[in-house]
């Protein structure tokens, strides 16, 4: 069963039969030292720097995964109201961490 | 007797790690003074065309920041689509930054890093939309996020990154 999953408060065209409170999922990362030296040289140019994008990227990735993995365990079918939230820890660390509320959804 | 014969090898490393330092540094900024607005152009130039090209297969634009689905009916599934972007200015931005921000106002030289990341990301999600098969993505929100940014062991944003987050409720 695949978990659906939405940011808005309702999803449209379904109805929520049962409400199974919050559900979270969080990852810690650090980044990589010669990596971080790379995106220093990137840096010289300015624009994007790729191995960033994709940590992070794969990181929220991850934080999102748990939370679902979580929402099922409780038998939820969808998770509405997601949000994103981070923080950098010490040392150069970073803290994604996503939640929502795990519902059960019905097709109207 | 030790001492007399690793002097000259000591002193040797260290004039070649301040000669690597004193050679480097100008060089990086030099050649981020010259050829940077050359790279960051290029990615501007293909942007403009990839912009184009989603808009002529969507015909409009298939993302929106209403909570409601607009031209869809019949909603059968919907998941969270999602992208990011980590942008910097060049060093030569941050100079001339810096040295703006003295004197306050409009710092262009950041304006145009962060407005081309913001456009990126937008297209990026559009594009992971059409990829998936989502056929509008709704309530769209782009964040932005000052993780990773500080540089090891201080606690001041040197470098200038930034990342934006885009992610939306993608429906079909």
């Amino acid at each position: 069963m695949e978990i659906m999953t939405s940011n808005t408060e309702t999803i449209p065209g379904f109805k929520i039969t049962k409400s199974l409170g919050v559900t979270t999922g969080s990852t810690v990362r650090a980044k990589h030292i010669g990596k971080d030296i790379l995106a220093g040289l990137k840096n010289i140019v300015g624009g994007e720097l790729k191995a960033y994008t994709e940590l992070l990227m794969e990181a929220r990735t991850e934080a999102l995964g748990r939370m679902m993995m979580d929402a099922a365990q409780r038998g939820a079918n969808a998770v509405v109201n997601v949000r994103f939230a981070t923080s950098s820890v010490a040392g150069g660390a970073a803290e994604l961490f996503a939640y929502g509320t795990a519902v059960v959804v019905e097709q109207e | 007797m030790s001492d007399i014969s690793s002097e000259p090898i000591l002193i040797l490393v260290l004039l070649v790690i301040v000669g690597i330092f004193a050679i480097f540094f100008p060089l990086a900024f030099l050649y981020s003074m010259l050829f940077a607005w050359i790279h960051q152009g290029r990615h501007k130039k293909r942007l403009l065309a990839r912009e184009q090209r989603v808009a002529s297969i969507v015909g409009g634009d298939n993302i929106h920041t209403l909570s409601r689905p607009i031209n869809l009916e019949k909603i059968s599934q919907c998941g969270l689509v999602m992208t990011n972007i980590t942008v910097a200015p060049s060093w030569w931005q941050l100079f001339v930054g810096g040295i703006k921000s003295i004197f306050g106002g409009q710092i262009q030289s950041y304006d145009n890093v962060l407005a081309y990341g913001r456009a990126e990301v937008m297209q990026r999600l559009r594009e992971q939309a059409l990829g998936e098969g989502w056929s509008e993505v709704i309530n769209v929100r782009v964040e932005t996020s000052m993780v990773l940014n500080k540089v090891r062991g201080g606690n001041q944003n040197k470098l200038g990154t930034l990342e934006f987050v885009a992610y939306g409720t993608g429906i079909r």
